[in-house]
């Protein structure tokens, strides 16, 4: 089955992908054109799925419970980080993020706290200092 | 001969202190890394490239530092495959076949010594190849026009197609998804933006760094929060390495013919170092197991695909460097790093920066001396980190790609981006989709597009200039043989292999 909606999925975007490279045509000396290689990639792409669909293979075991609630939550403390890296700085932002990632990997509350505080002084003084690149202080920022 | 001259500029460029020390951390590094459960050689390159660009090196010394981690990766995968059954990439899968039993046998020290001579030999034996045949494939390969390289590029995803086991439908889907992914942004020869959606992000397209690392790294963190709680991992003893020398030359004619099966497997484009280990196991069993001891401990099942698999290591080289064609995922990786440096690889590329390319090959010997002191006496260092907890390294490898992608240029677009492509790289490895070909197909597609645009506007919109040479209709020849035996081998029953295709 997943490989089936899988199969529909990708028949559905090498259709749009092929039907959107005409939008691409310019008059330019060259026969293929801008279009003419989304077109060659979109013809294979599109049996291949079809291909996935007539002959999918054994079904895929999906995580339940809590591995999966683990993951939602894991893509979410990802994107919070990212959103959070430059207003909150990079130090505090990691130490926040790097508790919850441990703790998702059954750390205790201690072991969360030391990883996350070690992580964000270390990358911190490594990258910053030492390689020179700059990253964010944010609301650590001496004003 | 011209070679030895080279080569020995090369060894002046690689044995400068500086960089026999960046080879010495990579190669510690690329073990550590390969030894670690899961994370391949393609996820340790792919992390440390922006830490190659962070610390502000030249390409010949960046490149010696990662190509020092690919070997080293390649050595290390062994480890785990045989103390703990979990191979630490793809390529090592083979060695946990005869090495775990060995190992739950009490001859861990043995497997663990017989492996690390075998890849020796395979990688040293790959390097000669290497140095011998690369520059020939160079001279042979200036000829090549844009059609030739068109049809190298088919090659590549053809031979990647045909891994052997994996399903050749879904690999080549991901290739045609990697490709359809790499013309996204301006199109350089008309100045055409295509499949921006107005994003100006991403007007100079994907950056394959980004892709990279959130389809490995960050998916590697989706995957293991799944599966940790049945990896336990035993505590097996290792016994003495040096009582386990004698073991050693009983299983030399294995090695020496893993490594020349590995070798011609790792360059062919595309093919790597899984079909390397593989092929070189099969072929080993067929020819040597005449007491049905494969399987249950042999030693011979050891050494037979961990030299295939380092010389396919080796030998995937050959035309990454001479063609800027991969060999294997983790190739496309190191091509990546050279074209992000400003280097590219090809057949001018032993003309113009002969320093650079000779000093990477000079260092692959140094490397290989590094390894096998890092891989058999200090072996004991390695098992220690292996018992690292797992709560304090899959942070610290998630940060690391963060604060890598992060630094490339300073976008928090790109670390959605990032994110985007780890949930994305859960998914196709949970429909067991190889990632490895929607890299190489975002890696290679621009250059594809542009012979074949080439290729038209020299013939003017006739076709028959792709199959005009006789080089061009050799290597198609080579493409539609290799599509049929994948076709026809995935009718077959295979033994499954895990889903994560990595190598």
């Amino acid at each position: 089955m997943a490989d089936r909606i899988a199969g529909t999925f990708f028949l559905v975007l090498a259709i749009a992908y092929g039907l959107l490279a005409s939008n691409y045509q310019t008059d330019f000396a060259d026969p293929i054109g801008t279009e003419g290689f989304p077109l060659f990639v979109s013809i294979p792409m599109g049996l291949l799925s079809l291909a996935l669909i007539i002959r999918p293979s054994v079904d895929v075991e999906w995580p339940g419970g809590k591995a999966l609630l683990r993951q939602i939550a894991l893509v979410i403390v990802l994107v919070v980080y990212a959103i959070a890296l430059e207003p909150v700085g990079f130090p505090l932002a990691t130490f926040v993020a790097v508790i919850f990632l441990a703790r998702f990997l059954d750390a205790t509350w201690l072991q969360c706290v030391m990883v996350g505080a070690i992580l964000a002084v270390l990358l911190y003084v490594v990258f910053d200092p030492i390689l020179g690149l700059p990253l964010p202080l944010g609301l650590l920022e001496l004003r | 001969m011209d070679i030895f001259a080279s080569l020995a500029q090369g060894f002046g460029e690689a044995l400068e202190p500086f960089h026999l020390a960046l080879a010495l951390f990579g190669c510690f590094i690329g073990t550590l890394v390969g030894a670690l459960p899961g994370l391949g050689p393609t996820n340790g390159v792919a992390i440390l490239i922006p830490l190659a660009f962070a610390l502000g090196l030249e390409p010949s010394a960046a490149v010696i530092m990662l190509v020092s981690v690919y070997y080293g990766a390649m050595y290390g995968g062994r480890i785990s495959s045989i103390l703990l059954n979990i191979p630490g990439d793809e390529p090592a899968v083979m060695t946990t076949l005869d090495g775990y039993p060995m190992a739950r046998q009490g001859k861990a020290a043995s497997a663990l010594m017989i492996s690390g001579v075998a890849s020796f030999v395979g990688a040293t034996l790959a390097t000669i190849g290497l140095t011998l045949f690369a520059p020939l494939l160079a001279r042979v390969a200036i000829h090549f026009g844009p059609s030739e390289y068109f049809a190298l590029y088919l090659l590549a995803f053809a031979t990647i197609g045909g891994i052997v086991g994996a399903n050749p439908f879904k690999t080549l889907l991901a290739a045609t998804i990697g490709l359809a992914l790499g013309t996204i942004g301006i199109d350089p020869m008309s100045g055409v933006a295509r499949y921006t959606f107005g994003i100006y992000e991403v007007y100079d397209g994907i950056d394959f760094i980004v892709a990279l690392v959130g389809l490995f790294a960050i998916s590697e963190f989706l995957i293991f929060l799944e599966s940790h709680e049945s990896l336990n991992r035993p505590k097996i003893p290792i016994g003495s390495l040096m009582s386990a020398i004698k073991d050693v030359p009983k299983t030399f004619g294995a090695m020496l013919r893993g490594s020349g099966i590995g070798f011609v497997a790792g360059v062919l484009p595309g093919a790597g170092a899984s079909l390397g280990s593989f092929m070189a196991y099969v072929l080993e069993r067929r020819f040597s197991d005449r007491n049905g001891t494969f399987g249950k401990g042999d030693p011979r099942g050891v050494a037979a695909p961990e030299a295939g698999n380092n010389a396919a290591a080796g030998g995937a080289l050959v035309p990454m460097l001479t063609l800027g064609v991969p060999g294997s995922g983790t190739t496309a990786v190191l091509l990546a790093l050279l074209i992000s440096l400003g280097v590219q690889p090809g057949p001018l590329m032993f003309e113009k920066q002969p320093e650079l390319i000779w000093g990477l090959i000079a260092s692959l010997y140094i490397a290989n001396f590094m390894l096998l002191i890092l891989n058999i006496p200090l072996v004991g260092l390695f098992t220690r980190i292996l018992a690292l907890p797992y709560w304090a390294l899959m942070p610290t490898v998630v940060m690391v790609a963060f604060v890598g992608v992060f630094s490339i240029n300073n976008s928090i677009f790109e670390l959605y981006m990032m994110i985007g492509f780890g949930v994305v790289g859960y998914i196709f490895r949970k429909l067991n989709i190889s990632l490895v070909p929607i890299v190489l197909g975002l890696l290679l597609g621009s250059n594809m597009e542009f012979n074949l645009r080439r290729a038209f506007i020299i013939s003017n919109g006739d076709v028959g200039i792709l199959f005009e040479s006789g080089i061009s209709i050799g290597i198609h020849l080579v493409t539609a043989m290799f599509l049929i035996a994948a076709f026809a081998l995935s009718r077959r029953k295979l033994p499954q292999r895990p889903q994560d295709d990595v190598d």
